[in-house]
């Protein structure tokens, strides 16, 4: 691999970091393991980098690789002790921004995401991302038609979550 | 869901509150080692082809044959260590292309398949082997019982034992019953070792299935 190659990657991935972050954010509960994911989906990013034609937009190619890495490739390590509820750090809301009952509703809103299964989250995220159905269903590769039953089957689930 | 959409605004809101890499930071990583699943596969792959490769190879010796010429087993024995190659390039063809195909720029569910096809693949390659290694347990048995040092020892013994039919069904119920047990253990090994590797590709590729059916 050259140099302009690695450069060139390292800048784009700097510049788009924040959608690995947020899918770190979906699959792990602390920063060790978000920074785990972090490593690995770099590294599968990287190994993929030279056959990116550039006929996507970078980071759309990165949604791809990033979910695919996610949620086959991945393998929780054993090491990620659960240290602190990672929600403190990265949903940390401001709170003059919100009032507490909107900032209550948030809280439980991601604690039940969180709740949800791999593929779930992979719906949700693209769903969070604003991504149209069609792409959703081409990236996780169902039907549009099951890509728009499964998620509102999420809904349901969420809902059912939030008010037992 | 009201809670959705406020999720979602307050998510695309939330850019500012992760951890920013540097640079260098994300240079550092990409000169790290990967350590996926598809990664662990290859590696035991690679180990499983050596291993039983070797495993012909070592067994292999100017003795063996002469032994196989005593047993009147040298033409079968013969015939399936062609065949034992022959399907070990074809598997390593195969392993090789399928391995290829593992792109994460796929579908998710495409990739998950590719990945469970390069498993499979390695999988058929062992128990294909385990096959070959019978038979030729089988055949050295055979061979040893009737042209080997102790058959004569052992026929003996059978017509000593009185019913000689007795004594032929239990040496070939006890012959079946160890190679069945040394199956069950490899199989439950495997079970192990891949059950850890890809339960959660497994179970995350059964949910995108059934949502089609």
């Amino acid at each position: 691999m050259n140099k302009e190659l690695e450069h060139k990657f390292v800048t784009e991935l700097e510049n788009n970091q924040n959608i690995v972050h947020k899918v770190c954010t979906l699959y792990t509960t602390n920063r060790e393991a978000h920074n785990d994911l972090f490593q690995e989906i770099t590294i599968q990013l990287w190994k993929a980098y030279p056959k990116f034609r550039g006929d996507s937009k970078f980071s759309t190619w990165m949604y791809r690789v990033s979910l695919n890495t996610a949620i086959t490739l991945y393998r929780k390590s054993k090491k990620s002790i659960k240290t602190q509820d990672f929600d403190s750090v990265i949903f940390k809301i401001k709170t003059d921004e919100y009032d507490a009952t909107e900032e209550q509703q948030l809280h439980l809103m991601y604690k039940a995401v969180r709740q949800l299964g791999d593929i779930e989250k992979a719906l949700v995220f693209l769903y969070l991302e604003d991504k149209d159905y069609s792409e959703i269903s081409e990236t996780l590769g169902i039907s549009e038609v099951n890509a728009r039953v499964k998620m509102n089957r999420i809904k349901n689930k969420l809902r059912t979550i939030l008010n037992p | 869901m009201d809670e959705l959409e406020l999720l979602k605004k307050d998510w695309q809101k939330k850019e500012e509150h992760h951890p920013k890499l540097s640079y260098n930071d994300i240079y550092g990583m990409i000169k790290k080692k990967s350590s996926s699943t598809v990664k662990w596969i290859f590696y035991i792959s690679i180990i499983e082809f050596v291993f039983w490769a070797v495993l012909n190879l070592i067994s292999y010796n100017k003795e063996s044959l002469e032994l196989e010429k005593t047993w009147h087993i040298y033409e079968i024995t013969t015939a399936l260590t062609i065949i034992n190659y022959l399907v070990l390039i074809y598997f390593i063809y195969k392993f090789y292309t399928n391995y290829k195909l593992i792109s994460l720029t796929e579908s998710s569910k495409k990739l998950m398949k590719t990945i469970l096809n390069v498993k499979r693949t390695v999988t058929q390659y062992v128990w294909f082997n385990i096959g070959i290694f019978v038979a030729y347990l089988v055949v050295s048995l055979y061979g040893n019982l009737n042209y080997g040092v102790s058959s004569e020892k052992i026929s003996e013994a059978a017509s000593r034992a009185g019913n000689e039919t007795l004594f032929w069904v239990m040496l070939i119920g006890i012959v079946i019953v160890a190679i069945t047990i040394a199956l069950i253990f490899i199989w439950l090994f495997y079970r192990l070792l891949y059950g850890i590797l890809l339960k959660r590709l497994r179970k995350n590729y059964n949910e995108l299935k059934k949502l089609e059916v």
